[in-house]
């Protein structure tokens, strides 16, 4: 009876060994604003079947303003998320021990659109002429402002959206390339958009995160998720009609010939000719330190942080 | 009591409180190793309050005057506004309804808007503290004014007393408890008004306010400097009720129940 029993459980065990699990491990990367092209490749992964093909059953949460995402991730309220570089930084130096292991933008898309009719030539003449600009209190700025020295432009804080700069032709506004000045010419605009990276303020945006004791105890969980997102991405700058229709489901915000023209918008900022020789996502030990160097200048850190210490290329 | 007595229980209490909040909430961060990202120490926010002084203290003046101009907006607004509609009984049927726009309005949907009909700054922010501190001041002052004792009405008719007459000498002063408590509620409403209001269109730079501050903050991970600029806040809304409370008592004690020393 003993044997019979001890059989049945000992094949059980071993059918459980020998079949994965078909969902594999359980994963979750929280996205830091709404489901929208920026985060085209991780919804093209999830549909072709690319972190499933590497063990990883993904769950995709959107999240909204509010708590830092590198902070869910170091409290492990997330396995994964997405963030900017300059936060990595800030993070680690508020004693968070997270690290980047793949940047979706390798040129920093944020900017600042204004009126084509104004006859603006560079992100100087915004700050040097009369008129309002609406922008976040955020490094870039600071870093623009140290550049320029005291604006004539009055800044306000942005709350958003892109009426204020419809109604007024004395305004200007930041803008993500990949989304506000789509808007404004759908709606009769006349943006002009000036870029923060030709400023030199370029730091890798919508980068995916980790805790850095998963890179030391499991890296090979990091890879196959860096892979994934790799192989997403790719599938996403060829075609991202699919992944762009799941995504309008989940955020009607945002119509359907939007979500294409933003996808055509951000090629250029993803794919690279270093991207194209290193692979998409990687990231250079250089650019990390000279951002570090740029914070600590600005006086957003205190020390001077290692930029080999904020990423992993794995 | 002696002066002396009655400043120590009236002041001693709530001192103890803070001093024991204080004290425990440092100890639970050292004890249990709290990350600062998650809650800072007193004593790293108070190390921000003396390290960013300067800046801070701008901060406090800027949103101040917002606070400063919506307040006082709004308690003449709200006062002069709620007389018509007490001694009108169809007026107050047409237009009470609308005042509670004021109250449920969120700042967020009207910043743009503020943006294109007046300018970003002290404008916008000072009309956002309006709006939000406006609500309390009509209801209560309403509430006052519609609650005056019927005897003391009737007596009024019965010496024949004019509408003004019983404006002025009845009505009036004995809204004054219920004008007394709108204010105070205004007083902190329209610090968070103006805060609030920040968020969305105060100016950033050399004169921001403890609202762009608290974002600016938050985005660079400087968690005790957004404590704070928040303590500030907190300070300002406390002495704008303290304010209010001076006032009455100085404008009042020689003859309203209310304010007479207790």
């Amino acid at each position: 009876m003993m044997k019979r029993l001890a059989a049945i459980f000992g094949g059980l065990l071993l059918t459980m060994l020998a079949i994965p699990s078909p969902a594999g491990t359980s994963v979750q990367l929280t996205l830091d604003w709404k489901p929208e092209p920026e985060f085209g490749g991780f919804y093209a992964g999830q549909l072709s079947g690319a972190f499933a093909k590497q063990g990883l059953d993904i769950t995709l949460k959107p999240a909204g303003e509010g708590a830092a995402t590198w902070q869910l991730v170091a409290t492990g309220k997330t396995d994964f998320a997405t963030t900017a570089a300059d936060q990595v930084i800030i993070a680690r130096q508020s004693g968070a021990d997270v690290i980047a292991f793949f940047a979706v933008y390798q040129t920093f898309p944020q900017g600042v659109m204004v009126h084509k009719a104004r006859g603006f030539k560079s992100l100087r003449d915004v700050f040097t002429n009369d008129g309002v600009l609406l922008a976040e209190d955020d490094t870039w700025l600071h870093f623009l402002l140290k550049k320029f020295g005291t604006p004539k432009v009055k800044i306000s804080a942005y709350g958003g959206g892109i009426a204020d700069f419809l109604a007024r032709a004395d305004v200007s506004q930041q803008c993500f390339v990949t989304s506000e000045p789509i808007l404004a010419k759908n709606q009769g605009g006349d943006p002009q958009t000036f870029l923060i990276a030709d400023e030199g303020f370029n730091p890798y945006t919508t980068v995916v995160i980790c805790k850095g004791d998963l890179w030391r105890s499991n890296p090979d969980r990091v890879r196959a998720m860096a892979s994934a997102c790799r192989e997403g991405w790719r599938a996403y700058l060829d075609d991202p009609t699919a992944a762009n229709s799941a995504m309008h489901d989940l955020n009607s915000d945002m119509d359907l010939q939007t979500f294409g023209q933003a996808a055509a918008a951000q090629k250029a900022l993803i794919e690279t000719d270093e991207t194209k020789l290193a692979g998409l996502g990687t990231m250079t030990e250089a650019r990390w330190d000279a951002l570090c160097g740029q914070l600590k200048d600005l006086g957003v850190t205190d020390q001077l942080a290692k930029g080999g210490e904020c990423f992993v290329n794995p | 009591m002696t002066r002396k007595q009655r400043f120590v229980s009236t002041v001693l209490p709530p001192v103890v409180v803070l001093i024991l909040a204080t004290a425990g909430l440092e100890l639970a961060v050292r004890i249990f190793q709290i990350q600062p990202f998650l809650l800072p120490a007193p004593s790293r926010v108070a190390g921000a309050l003396w390290k960013y002084r300067d800046e801070l203290a701008i901060s406090l003046w800027t949103t101040a005057q917002a606070a400063l101009i919506g307040f006082v907006a709004s308690a003449v607004f709200g006062i002069l506004l709620a007389i018509p509609l007490s001694a009108w009984p169809l007026a107050r049927r047409a237009f009470y309804p609308y005042t509670v726009f004021f109250q449920t309005v969120p700042i967020i949907a009207i910043a743009p808007l503020l943006v294109i009909w007046i300018n970003p700054g002290l404008e916008s922010t000072a009309t956002c503290a309006f709006v939000v501190s406006v609500f309390p001041v009509i209801a209560n002052t309403l509430t006052g004014m519609l609650s005056t004792d019927p005897a003391l009405v009737d007596l009024f008719r019965l010496y024949d007393a004019g509408a003004w007459a019983r404006l002025w000498k009845l009505r009036l002063p004995s809204a004054i408890p219920s004008i007394m408590t709108g204010l105070r509620i205004a007083a902190g409403l329209a610090v968070i008004g103006t805060v609030v209001g920040e968020f969305f269109v105060g100016l950033l730079g050399e004169a921001e306010g403890l609202g762009v501050r608290i974002v600016a903050a938050n985005k660079v991970g400087k968690t005790d400097l957004l404590f704070a600029a928040v303590l500030m806040a907190s300070l300002l809304g406390l002495a704008m009720f303290a304010g209010v409370n001076l006032a009455a008592k100085l404008l009042l004690r020689h003859w309203h129940a209310s304010e007479k020393d207790t």
